[in-house]
């Protein structure tokens, strides 16, 4: 609806005039509550929470620039933009963001990369590395992230060894696994590519036959043979 | 032996028969061979049976007479028996295994949901509350509940939310203590229970379908078949207003609670119209103007909502048991809605003695819990010198 209506923040304002007025004969049963409850403020702009702190030299001092919110950054983010630029499959592990109670960090020791209750991940590394950074004296980011991902990479590899020596288990009492995700992926470019190939062998089909049209006139086979050629040259551009 | 029949046939006879001696061993950690021998032995017991499915389901005449099957001495003692035995196993086997340690459960905030003395920033960060939409979509009205900017998205101010969520169980505790009629409003997927639970516990009305555009401008159309009831000020019953109430005007909402207010601007135009305070979950994108208590909140989240619609329930328990409690003691917080008057036959009384005065009755309207519709409260007559001062 166009406009402000400002009758919702307004009811017990309403109310007193009414009951001035005598339109109503006694206060509804919320008016005490309400009246000893003001609602928040609405509407009004406040200077948001400072996440950077403020450039001293900067000249722009725009109002409207004031009052916006802020990008929220950890010290982590760069080192996770690291990370994952590091190990972009990293990124492809799926992970569970549901949180207990809230107090879950809080539980968390990183003088050892593996928690209780947290699985393995790149998220373990930065906060690893982080850990050392804090405690350790003496370390740089360098050494740090060296430390935590090779921790990282050893127990990643006894994963999948597991993986490896579980499935040679299964297969040897019996148990078959279906296509693993490489062979969906080749068969599924292989039905792409033979499609291709149905459109591709048509579009030279139409390509020829435009060329065959576009060839005028009678003449010698010399003749004929220049000027094939001029119309080769012509038409390449055409089939990229 | 396919395991799977047997539970099917237990199932279908768990209510009927107490569980045999034979199967006590399928609860405890024994012998294979031994369970499968007492398993197979049960079922050719119940394969003796002639009762067939069809009998069964007639046996339960499912009408709308629906009687559950009355209690005897024997199927009691019978139940007894499989309590005890079911207490013998969990204490003999709950230690076994391994130890879990505290962890969410969905169904916890539904069952036992949180007070407002419970309300801390970390479950509302568990709860996804601090989130918002992005940053594009915003209603830059809302910019002073918001604490920054990741992702995309605006990231809601978790302390604004806590102060704004307290505030509004106050208000719902004084309502719900002064006997106003409160509704609960979720029409989005999976907000019914919370609304319902909600409501249950603050003895209000709930509503988690369509909003009827109307319900309260024109409420005696759409409102006009909910029945009415005249209780006292310890909720009881009170005879004698039967014809009045049967004329009576469709009640309204004292205080309206809605968690999807984007979806519900009808409705919240509507209390406006009527003078009717409402309180709503405002995400980042949503209009704080539209409610007179905003909660700057995620109402994208189930779990979110979950956790608002339970405190606020449980503020409307604790002002429900506070009233009740000072109406024991004599003390009545509310008012009576002008128009009720007396029952019908002190009226006959007065009239005939022609005299002044009188024992003025405490009465009030409560909704009748047999209607399946929504229905609201009034009051009755009632000395207005009484009642305490405070909210």
């Amino acid at each position: 609806m166009r406009g402000l209506n400002l009758k919702p923040s307004r009811v017990y304002q309403t109310a007193s005039l009414l009951l001035e007025s005598q339109s109503i004969s006694q206060p509804p049963s919320w008016f005490k509550t309400i009246g000893s409850i003001p609602p928040g403020e609405i509407m009004t702009r406040t200077q948001p929470v400072q996440h950077r702190g403020s450039n001293p030299r900067s000249r722009i001092r725009k109002p409207s620039k004031m009052f916006k919110p802020q990008l929220i950054e950890y010290e982590e983010d760069r080192l996770r933009r690291e990370f994952y630029r590091d190990h972009p499959w990293e990124l492809a592990r799926p992970r569970i963001v549901l949180e207990n109670d809230g107090k879950d960090a809080q539980r968390c020791d990183w003088s050892r990369i593996q928690q209780p209750g947290r699985p393995l991940s790149g998220e373990s590394v930065i906060q690893r590395q982080l850990w050392l950074l804090n405690n350790v004296p003496g370390m740089s980011k360098a050494q740090a992230y060296d430390i935590a991902r090779k921790e990282f990479y050893a127990l990643r590899h006894e994963e999948e060894v597991e993986r490896r020596i579980a499935r040679e288990e299964a297969t040897w009492t019996g148990a078959y696994f279906g296509k693993s995700a490489l062979e969906v992926g080749m068969e599924l470019e292989d039905k792409i590519y033979e499609s291709w190939k149905v459109w591709a062998t048509k579009e030279a089909e139409t390509i020829n036959l435009q060329r065959n049209a576009a060839y005028t006139g009678l003449g010698t086979g010399e003749a004929e043979e220049e000027s094939v050629v001029d119309e080769d040259i012509i038409e390449a551009p055409a089939l990229s | 032996m396919i395991l799977r029949n047997v539970a099917i046939r237990h199932s279908r006879k768990a209510l009927a028969a107490p569980i045999p001696k034979s199967l006590l061993r399928t609860l405890t950690t024994e012998a294979l061979a031994e369970e499968r021998s007492s398993i197979e032995h049960s079922i050719a017991n119940h394969t003796k049976e002639t009762h067939s499915i069809e009998a069964n389901l007639n046996q339960l005449q499912l009408t709308k007479s629906f009687h559950p099957p009355r209690e005897t001495a024997e199927s009691k003692a019978g139940v007894q028996r499989d309590y005890a035995l079911r207490n013998h196993i969990k204490k003999r086997t709950s230690r076994l295994g391994s130890r879990i340690p505290p962890h969410y459960e969905p169904s916890d905030i539904l069952t036992d949901p949180p007070r407002p003395e419970d309300v801390t920033l970390e479950l509302l960060m568990a709860s996804q509350a601090h989130f918002g939409h992005s940053t594009s979509l915003w209603n830059p009205m809302n910019q002073r509940y918001i604490y920054g900017v990741r992702s995309g998205i605006h990231i809601i101010s978790l302390e604004a939310t806590a102060a704004h969520l307290r505030r509004a169980a106050k208000v719902v505790e004084g309502v719900a203590y002064h006997g106003g009629l409160i509704l609960f409003v979720g029409t989005r997927k999976g907000q019914d229970k919370a609304v319902v639970k909600a409501a249950k516990m603050a003895q209000g009305c709930h509503l988690f379908e369509r909003w009827i555009p109307g319900t309260i401008t024109n409420g005696d159309q759409i409102l006009g078949n909910c029945a009415m009831r005249v209780v006292d000020a310890k909720d009881e019953p009170l005879r004698g207003f039967e014809q009045k109430i049967g004329e009576w005007k469709a009640l309204r909402p004292d205080l309206v609670v809605v968690l999807n207010p984007r979806e519900n601007y009808v409705l919240l135009h509507e209390c406006g119209l009527n003078n009717i305070p409402t309180i709503g979950v405002i995400d980042t994108d949503a209009d704080p103007t539209w409610v007179t208590y905003p909660i700057p909140a995620n109402d994208d989240s189930l779990r979110c909502i979950q956790v608002i619609a339970g405190v606020l329930g449980r503020a409307g328990e604790a002002g429900q048991k506070r009233r009740l409690e000072d109406a024991e003691n004599g003390i009545v917080t509310w008012l009576p809605s002008p128009g009720l008057g007396k029952p019908k036959d002190m009226e006959e009384a007065e009239k005939e003695k022609e005299e002044g005065g009188g024992v003025v009755a405490k009465a009030r309207i409560v909704e009748d819990e047999s209607e399946e519709v929504q229905s609201r409260r009034r009051r009755g007559p009632v000395d207005p010198e009484d009642g305490e001062d405070d909210f």
